[in-house]
């Protein structure tokens, strides 16, 4: 720092002028990751929307076939239902979590004896590798030898088919995906409960609300804006819910559990269709935009 | 004064018991994985089934390393997730820094699109890339893959915590005719240093998750582990023993880093959700 | 076509006539060290015939100073990953394991195999006593592309089979059947559903459950689609027929969650001990006869395929080998075909249990007559299924998608759905497709 009697000023004009190239020069930090969020995202979606437009096999000549692929879905029968079945999964994926995520986080909101452990205990599903956990989720579906029959009959319920039927099969999974994805949904909300102020309820406590009348009017009003950032994620989740149906049904029975996720890795990875399978990523994608840009201005709307 | 206190008593008794309600899926979850890993073949399948073993055997897992090259696919795993953890640090603190301190919400929409794209849908594209530049069965296609899961969360968690460091520091830094990169360097990246770390816990965890990445894009020699144990899946007869063993070694790391890091974890998880894929 | 094969031999064995000549003074036999110091890497597909090669593998070392690195991977992933390598044309195997009931119409038709016509007419490289004329002809014609071209050598049939539970026959004094009524019936009277115990026991998994199908509808004396490929049979009275077997055998006497089971359910649940019959591939048998996996080991019985009404046959699957066309270690590659496809190794094979031989010279090995590994019933049934069997897929480029379409049809029929209306519903879907992989 230069000494001198004008300093001050030199020092404000400075500021100022760094002020400026400070704001400029921030784009120097962003460029690196915008570079390679462009070649891995970017190129990808270009170059998809480039063969949804093809006939395209892998083992044969590739042609332009205009919007011939995005005509076909109108007519594809699985596709369609595959849109359905991944909404119906996809609810129910949303509701159960986001129920069972709100208590959690206000049961891990309290304190008590080894609340820690228990908590990491609660997210041990979240973090486990998914392709592990359903295999051994497959092993205990088995109709016959599965350990979930035994402790249902035990309990003295009927047996379940659990994958193995056609109308079971999604409850199944939505089970699995609730025990796995429930601990995010608490993990947002318990972020949004440690930041509540205390005044509210010493007020409601004194006019003598119970603990119902208090959630319901104070604790969930207030965390409702992390609620639906749990929802949206949960939501984009859901959407995109791969390996666990992979593993455990594959999408079966029949196609009963076929989602658009394993509808399009079916088509570009076992019937070799990379033209249609590009169409279906196209539309997929626009689908998860969409629910996600509703739940989004529902956010934005109640805030 | 005594109703009251039997009130207490009760909410003490309730949460306990949705403690326990909560907890126990989980729990026995994983105890049955650890018991099947542990079983000997007659145990696994016996019905009613069996959860005390009667007699612990490390037969499965010695089962599992004779049969695959697990050994491989552990270096494998290990090389991808390193790698894309470090290349999502090196790109992803700069950039999470500069989001936050030039409030560039565009910027931060774009990384949050890479965040909700369904993770197949860079496969068809990227495996015509790598075909083309001749790099399928190499690690490389796998690393840069995974660069799509590690760097949304490494700028999502580094744009949390330099939100909320003080501004003063830097200012300060930048009054004394410190350049902007080096209040970044020498102040700013200090401080963030348990970010750094909650950053890379989680990007290395879900790196290392990944599945759908290298179920396509990895060969023989470059196969990483959920992969590996995703084929080990053979039901010749029921071999539940080794399955289960393989599985539990998959994720064993993932769970005690977990167990051990649970507070940076919680704390990174709680700022904003940030699973990729 | 015949022309150029003719020269194709002509000029081959003109080219290794100085080198068999150097050999013949020097050592009369075959010269497996030709390829010595190279490395080669095989893409196994799960199961029994994998296992076998793999168990000799060492053997071939030994013989060649090849050195070899396999790897067996599920079915369907190999399937698939196999096709995606190849594709790319950078595959990281030199020898691939084929399926050829379903894949081999998409690799004759990019080519990524070898024509392997002028290396067994090129005596430096094939063994004079390979004897290539010993393979059956429906196996050569399972592994030659339309246009002539055989890039892949059968390595094992696979020949579908009933097998039975004799003590839970014979408790219920059900006979063997002898026709697709007789095992409805006899599985109707075993079906116990209080005691857990079933009749019958079948793939319900989609895709998987098509050779089930197949082989009702061989019993029709029908197939899938007509000879020249282009037109689609499946919804034929004949194989609506045959859909409604199916039908009522698995929802009536199949155990619960049926409809998910690949042949690694069906086994399990059979070596379990109630289970009447199974219907699948006679490769499966070494765990059945293993008292250490299997509670039936001493009863299992081994029954050909029930007759139709129409005709009595049985589907058979063919696995074979190929060198890859991009391999730089072709010559090695084909040594271990040869090797692996050889008179001795079939033997080794078929002993194992792994599956039925393409060789016919397999079934006059004295030794194997003498004491076959399972049971007289055992290879009296392969040999007479290897009389009677026709192949169970049609031969076209989708055979996957056609493989899911219909799949999904039955599953739905096992849930209840009309096998006609199902019927109809598949073959409509799927004749867009088959005209499209046509016109490519």
């Amino acid at each position: 720092m230069p000494d001198g009697i004008d300093a001050p000023r030199e020092t404000a004009t400075r500021r100022k002028l760094s002020r400026r190239n400070y704001a400029r020069s921030y784009w120097l930090f962003i460029l690196p990751a915008g570079v390679v969020v462009a070649a891995v995202i970017l190129f990808p979606w270009a170059f998809t929307l480039f063969m949804s437009l093809q006939d395209m096999h892998v083992g044969s000549a590739m042609s332009f076939a205009g919007l011939a692929n995005y005509r076909r879905m109108l007519d594809d029968d699985r596709f369609l239902w595959a849109i359905l079945r991944t909404l119906y999964f996809t609810s129910l994926s949303v509701f159960f979590p986001t129920i069972i995520g709100v208590a959690a986080a206000v049961c891990f909101n309290k304190h008590f004896p080894l609340r820690s452990l228990a908590r990491t205990i609660f997210i041990l599903p979240m973090m486990a590798t998914p392709v592990a956990v359903a295999l051994v989720w497959t092993m205990m579906f088995h109709p016959q030898l599965g350990v979930l029959n035994y402790l249902l009959t035990s309990a003295g319920l009927p047996p379940s088919t659990w994958v193995y039927d056609s109308a079971t099969v999604i409850p199944t999974l939505v089970m699995v995906e609730t025990w796995q994805w429930t601990p995010l949904v608490m993990l947002i909300v318990l972020g949004g409960l440690a930041s509540l102020p205390a005044d509210p309820y010493e007020a409601a406590q004194l006019d003598g609300a119970n603990g119902w009348q208090c959630f319901r009017h104070i604790t969930l009003p207030l965390v409702w804006p992390f609620i639906l950032v749990a929802l949206v994620l949960r939501a984009v989740d859901a959407l995109k819910a791969f390996d666990t149906i992979f593993v455990i049904s594959g999408g079966g029975p029949g196609t009963s559990s076929e989602t658009l996720n394993l509808y399009l890795y079916q088509q570009a990875f076992a019937y070799y269709d990379i033209g249609f399978a590009s169409a279906i990523v196209v539309v997929f994608f626009a689908l998860i935009m969409l629910v996600t840009l509703l739940l989004m201005r529902r956010r934005s709307a109640t805030s | 004064m005594s109703r009251h206190r039997w009130r207490r008593i009760a909410g003490r008794i309730g949460l306990a018991f949705s403690v326990f309600v909560l907890i126990s899926p989980a729990l026995l979850f994983f105890l049955w994985m650890l018991s099947l890993s542990l079983k000997t073949e007659a145990d696994n399948v016996a019905y009613p089934p069996v959860l005390i073993p009667s007699e612990l055997t490390l037969d499965n897992f010695r089962e599992v390393f004779a049969k695959n090259d697990f050994a491989g696919y552990t270096l494998n795993s290990m090389i991808v997730s390193f790698s894309a953890t470090g290349l999502a640090l090196l790109v992803g603190v700069p950039a999470g820094y500069g989001i936050a301190k030039a409030r560039a919400s565009a910027s931060a929409a774009l990384i949050l699109v890479a965040r909700i794209t369904p993770g197949l849908s860079y496969l068809v594209p990227l495996f015509r890339l790598f075909q083309w530049l001749d790099l399928t069965g190499t690690l490389l296609p796998i690393v840069i893959t995974h660069l799509v899961i590690t760097v949304p969360i490494v700028v999502y968690v580094m744009i949390g915590f330099f939100e909320g460091l003080p501004n003063e520091l830097e200012e300060a830094a930048l009054v004394d005719g410190a350049t902007i990169w080096q209040a970044f360097r020498r102040v700013a990246l200090p401080l963030a240093r348990p970010g750094i770390t909650v950053a890379t816990i989680l990007s290395f965890i879900f790196s290392w998750n990944n599945f759908v990445f290298a179920v396509v894009l990895a060969g023989r020699t470059s196969r990483t582990l959920p992969v590996a144990v995703y084929n080990t899946l053979t039901f010749e007869q029921i071999s539940w023993g080794p399955l289960a063993a393989a599985a539990l070694l998959v994720t064993a790391p993932v769970l005690l880093l977990t167990l051990l890091m649970q507070r940076e974890i919680v704390a990174g998880l709680t700022a904003g959700g940030v699973k990729g894929g | 076509m015949l022309r150029r094969r003719t020269f194709l031999t002509g000029s081959s064995s003109l080219l290794a006539a100085p080198a068999a000549i150097r050999r013949t003074r020097a050592d009369p036999v075959f010269d497996w060290q030709q390829c010595k110091g190279q490395s080669i890497v095989i893409a196994m597909s799960k199961n029994p015939r994998a296992d076998v090669m793999q168990q000799h593998q060492k053997e071939f070392e030994a013989l060649t100073g090849i050195k070899v690195e396999s790897e067996q991977m599920p079915e369907q992933q190999q399937r698939q990953k196999m096709v995606l390598e190849l594709s790319t044309g950078r595959p990281s195997f030199d020898v691939a394991h084929v399926s050829l009931h379903v894949s081999k119409r998409i690799i004759g038709q990019g080519k990524w195999l070898a024509d392997l016509r002028p290396y067994l007419a090129n005596p430096q490289l094939t063994s004079p006593d390979f004897d290539f004329a010993d393979f059956s002809k429906p196996s050569i014609e399972a592994a030659t592309q339309p246009d002539g071209v055989l890039d892949s050598v059968p390595l094992e049939s696979d020949f579908w089979l009933v097998y039975y539970n004799k003590e839970l026959l014979a408790k219920k004094a059900v006979k063997v059947p002898e026709t697709f009524e007789d095992m409805l019936a006899g599985a109707r009277t075993l079906t116990d559903k209080a005691s857990g115990t079933y009749g019958f026991v079948g793939r319900g998994l989609r895709n998987a459950n098509v050779p089930v199908w197949s082989n009702f509808v061989l019993g029709e004396d029908q197939a899938f689609v007509t000879p020249d490929g282009k037109t689609l049979l499946t919804d034929t009275p004949g194989a609506i027929a045959a859909a409604q077997t199916y039908q009522a055998i698995m929802r009536d006497c199949a155990p619960p969650g049926v409809v998910g089971f690949n042949w690694n359910e069906c086994q399990t649940s059979f070596m379990q001990g109630k289970i009447g019959m199974w219907m699948d591939g006679v490769g499966f048998t070494p765990p059945l006869v293993d008292p250490k996996k299997s509670k039936i080991a001493d009863h299992v019985g081994f029954a050909v395929m029930p007759a139709g009404p129409e005709a009595h046959a049985c589907s058979v699957f063919t696995d074979a080998l190929g060198v890859v066309s991009k391999s730089k270690n072709k010559d090695a590659a084909y040594l271990y075909i040869q090797w692996a496809t050889g008179k001795q190794m079939l033997l080794n094979l078929v002993r194992a249990g792994g599956g039925a031989s393409p060789r016919l010279s397999t079934y006059a090995d004295p030794e194997l007559l003498k004491d076959s590994p399972f049971g007289r019933e055992w290879l009296a049934t392969l040999l007479a299924s290897a009389k009677m069997a026709r192949p169970g897929l049609p031969e076209i480029v989708p055979v996957t998608e056609f493989r899911d379409v219909f799949g999904v049809a039955l599953t739905n029929m096992i849930g209840g759905a009309d096998p006609a209306v199902e019927l109809r519903k598949a073959t409509d879907a799927f004749k867009p497709v088959l005209e499209k992989s046509l016109q490519g």
